[in-house]
């Protein structure tokens, strides 16, 4: 039986042939085998465990000065007949007003631990048992757990571009996201607590560490107190940090920008942020959540700064909208659909067009350790969770979130104790201008799909109780 | 459909194989969706097309139910091999999870139903080439630039046509050819450090001539000039308590939010609470949760709506749930296997975007039952208040009891007329404050298109209907310049 990457390459070889035969100046086959595995838990329990094993192939032309895409799961000879002429037909009447080639071959450097071979070999059953471990721990830790919830999803992927310049590289990845959202009840009082994180190799997976982790903050968070709606020094954790760093990288895509986020259209070499905020694409990050060694249009990748101490430096192109633009592709493509009704998976997608983003975004720890940031903090609040966050106009910047679970009050140097559910309602560039500490260790965090390296900053919010 | 050589229908040959081989291995229960995806997105802004692409994507999603557990597969080998092996994966992890369910889930019975249906198309998205697609697109969106204060303009078009056939191990056998159409408007107006943006969407479930039918063209104009226009209206400032008529387009995002999500039976059950949230209503059926004037239904069988099915993912027969009636809190959207547990009627709320996802319970379309008022009566008759109008952003508590919606414009009401132009507004309030505030609706109810709502692990963005009549109501209404 043939392995899942030759038949990869047997379907864009035949891709590039077809094109070449119809007369198309440049072609290029993005092709993808992504498996995933979700397993979910509700009310103590395995809900469902769902697999999916998605293949299939995006292929953009360039005839003349137009642009076409389209993409199939079918990668029969046939198929791949109807996908060039179909692509061709997308590409009638989208005349491009710049000159735009596929990228060239570059050299590529190898990225350390994003593949394990024993989490995309793991049978179904035992990853049911790790998920379940998750559940098991949160009940274990303490008997005023009475419900929980979450996820294991499992992923492996081969990809592989090869383009009419010669392009023709792979990456291969596995990643994991373990998530459990807990809830503790003492009397009247419930409360909820949740922990997340995701990596590339089953070793970093910890089921107990994060139904532990979940359990605690569900049971710390009894007896909250409402809170007095005003302005606070914020210390945001892991998690809500990582919201703010993945609406950044949202805001330095210039395909993002131009239609939906504004907000730093207009500010490139401006100080945006404190100085004490540096943001950083590394994809060559060994272990990174999300590293790459090539983009998702073959370009290699690289470490690129978005924000220099708080000076917003760069924006990340590939290679459609470096042309747009007149810069230079820094390898950074991704492709997703833009549709709803149309899948999007963990892992790789290829039915769309490649989109500019950060592909491994983190803020650069800074000097201060986690509790020395608590220790120096006289009053104010300690954020652990974001949830439903959203930049709600995205011109100005106002930002929301709703802080569910996690929130502690913290007097002199110390968390005192829990506060009921409120919002946070403040400007993006404010929080980011007024970031005073950042500290000094890089973790996975994240929610929903959606994980970066981040460390803890403590800035300044306004923040409202929710009744 | 595809056919075999002798005549027969390939894909419930194939359909039927993938349900008896799950019941073979031992199944208590199986299911297979077999899907035909066709997809079209354009995207136009400033008057480059930013996205052109055609996707295809064919293959099957089989569900079984081993010892009262679930396990799912999808595949788009849809050879007998590839179908044999993606329902023994299906069937081997959901033995594996039965031993983590100590509540089996049981499954409300229905009907087996056969019946084969299609959305009513009278200009079938493929047949309009391509090429004059993207014309069109780009012609729009320059209809948006009215003037020079129009500094941005964006045209999204989708298109997706499914070819969808259902079969149970229980003898379902539903075949559903939909067609949904939509496209996006929005312009950026600036003047100074103003910005202001405006935006609506077209679209139906149907073929294209929604398109000719409602002259985009002139819709586009108007959106670049009721952008402009805020540049000019006044910010509004933040008044508690205040009197607030509701138009359809605002109430579409408010049903949505705080009736239509609330009302999904597996957030109620606490299903899911570690990723969108609860429901603050749980165990409140039979309950008054509101005035008389509120009385919600969510309903897929209105045709040309975006939400709508005959059928949901399960094969059960669609009809209109009553959600909330005069205040009481009725019931709500269910499963199959959520119906079995409140003991009620299935009522096909479960959908899922592809064959390659697990079906979820969803809204279709979700909006507000109608009242006896006229909008113009009803402003009439507010002698101090805030005409409010289309939807913007919302920011909503886990449980669906505080609410936050930001509106593009709004007008103030001084002694039944409409005034003062405003801007930079949003309304908020908790749920069951303003349920009981409502106290007048009009007799129109529209629903209108809403293609963004998001939910599961992993995420199904799915296409929807909301909306409903004007309402009346109090709610705090938000400076939000």
């Amino acid at each position: 039986m043939k392995s899942a990457l030759s038949v990869l390459e047997d379907a864009g070889d035949t891709l590039l042939k077809l094109a070449g035969s119809k007369g198309i100046d440049e072609a290029e086959a993005y092709l993808v085998s992504n498996k995933v595995l979700t397993i979910r838990l509700v009310n103590n329990a395995v809900f469902e465990s769902k697999g999916v094993h998605d293949i299939g192939v995006g292929l953009r032309v360039i005839k003349g000065k137009m642009l076409g895409f389209s993409s199939t799961a079918d990668l029969s000879k046939k198929s791949l007949e109807k996908l060039v002429s179909t692509a061709v037909e997308t590409a009638k009447a989208r005349q491009l007003p710049f000159k735009y080639s596929f990228p060239k071959r570059g050299k590529i450097a190898k990225v350390e631990g994003i593949y394990d071979k024993k989490l995309a070999d793991l049978p179904p059953e035992k990853a049911v048992e790790l998920a379940y471990e998750m559940v098991a721990s949160s009940l274990a830790c303490n008997k005023k757990i009475v419900d929980n919830a979450g996820v294991l999803n499992l992923v492996s992927y081969e990809s592989l571009v090869l383009n009419s310049h010669g392009v023709k590289a792979e990456n291969n990845g596995t990643f994991f996201e373990g998530s459990l959202s807990a809830t503790a009840k003492d009397g009247k009082n419930v409360s909820e607590g949740s922990d997340a994180t995701a990596g590339r190799s089953l070793k970093e997976l910890k089921p107990e560490n994060i139904g532990e982790n979940a359990a605690e903050m569900a049971v710390s968070g009894l007896k909250a107190q409402k809170l007095k709606e005003g302005t606070y020094n914020v210390i945001l954790d892991y998690e809500p940090t990582s919201g703010i760093v993945s609406n950044i990288a949202m805001l330095v895509s210039p395909m993002i920008a131009r239609l939906y986020m504004q907000l730093f259209l207009d500010k490139l070499g401006k100080k945006i942020a404190s100085s004490q905020v540096n943001v950083i694409d590394d994809p060559l990050m060994p272990h990174g959540v999300n590293s790459a060694p090539i983009d998702e249009e073959g370009n290699p990748t690289k470490r690129q700064i978005i924000i220099d101490k708080g000076v917003l430096k760069n924006f990340v192109y590939d290679s459609f909208y470096a042309a747009l633009e007149k810069k230079k592709t820094t390898g950074s493509a991704q492709r997703a659909s833009f549709s709803t009704g149309v899948s999007v998976f963990p892992g790789k997608n290829y039915n769309g067009e490649p989109i500019p983003v950060p592909l491994n975004p983190y803020l650069k720890p800074g000097d201060w350790k986690r509790e020395e940031i608590l220790k120096d903090t006289k009053a104010g609040l300690l954020v652990r969770r974001f949830h439903y966050t959203r930049v709600t106009n995205p011109t100005r910047g106002d930002f929301t979130s709703v802080l569910r679970m996690g929130l502690f009050m913290v007097k002199n140097g110390e968390v005192v104790g829990a506060v009921a559910k409120s919002r946070l309602l403040d400007n993006l560039i404010d929080m980011l201008r007024n970031v005073d500490a950042v500290s000094n260790k890089l973790v996975v965090a994240g929610n929903w799909g959606n994980y970066t390296h981040v460390p803890v900053i403590r800035t300044k919010a306004h923040v409202a109780p929710i009744d | 459909m595809h056919k075999t050589a002798d005549g027969k229908d390939m894909e419930e040959d194939l359909a039927l194989f993938g349900v008896e081989h799950a019941s073979k291995l031992g199944a208590n229960y199986a299911d297979v969706r077999l899907e035909d995806h066709y997809n079209e997105l354009i995207i136009v802004a400033d008057g480059k097309v930013q996205r052109g692409i055609i996707n295809r994507k064919r293959g099957l999603g089989v569900r079984t139910l081993v010892k009262g557990a679930w396990g799912f597969q999808s595949t788009t080998d849809l050879t007998k091999n590839g179908i044999k092996q993606a329902v023994e994966i299906a069937f081997k992890i959901a033995k594996a999870s039965s031993r983590h369910v100590p509540k089996p889930a049981k499954l409300a019975p229905t009907k087996a139903h056969k019946a084969s249906y299609k959305t009513k198309v009278k200009v079938d998205i493929e047949d309009i080439a391509f090429e004059d697609k993207l014309k069109q697109l780009v012609s729009w969106e320059k209809s948006l630039h009215t003037t020079k204060k129009v500094v941005r303009g964006v045209a999204e078009y989708t298109g997706l046509k499914i070819d969808k056939m259902f079969v149970n191990s229980e003898g379902a056998n539903i075949h559903f050819l939909n067609s949904v159409v939509w496209v996006n408007l929005k312009a950026d107006a600036k003047e100074r450090d103003v910005t202001q943006s405006y935006e609506t969407t077209i679209g139906h479930s149907g073929g294209y001539e929604i398109f000719e039918k409602k002259n985009v063209k002139k819709v586009s104009a108007e959106i670049g000039k009721k952008a402009e226009s805020l540049l000019k209206a006044k910010a509004a400032k933040t008044e508690k308590d205040a009197t607030v008529v509701l138009d359809n387009h605002y109430v579409a995002l408010l049903v949505h939010e705080i009736v239509g999500h609330p009302s999904e039976a597996d957030r109620v059950l606490g299903r899911e609470a570690a990723w969108a949230g609860t429901t603050w209503w749980a165990g409140k059926i039979g309950e008054k949760i509101g005035s008389e004037h509120f009385t919600a239904y969510d309903d897929p069988t209105v045709p040309g709506t975006l939400g709508y099915y005959l059928y949901d993912d399960e094969g059960v027969k669609a009809g209109r749930k009553l959600l909330v009636e005069k205040g009481v809190l009725k019931g709500h959207m269910h499963s199959r296997e959520t119906a079995a547990i409140f003991d009620v009627e299935p009522n096909a709320g479960m959908r899922a975007i592809t064959f390659e996802y697990i079906p979820l319970i969803r809204m279709s379309n979700t909006f507000f039952g109608e009242g006896d008022w006229d909008k113009d009566e009803l402003i009439k008759d507010t002698k101090r208040g805030y005409l409010i109008s289309c939807y913007r952003h919302p920011s909503i508590d886990d449980k669906r009891y505080n609410w936050t919606i930001s509106a593009q414009e709004a007008y103030e009401i001084k002694n039944g007329e409409l005034t003062t132009h405003l801007r930079d507004v949003a309304l908020t309030s908790i749920a069951p404050n303003f349920f009981k505030s409502i106290n007048a609706t009009t007799k129109k109810v529209e629903i209108v298109p809403l293609p963004g709502c998001g939910k599961g692990d992993p995420m199904q963005g799915l296409y929807v209907g909301n909306g409903g009549p004007c309402l009346r109501g109090t709610a705090t209404l938000l400076g939000v310049g």
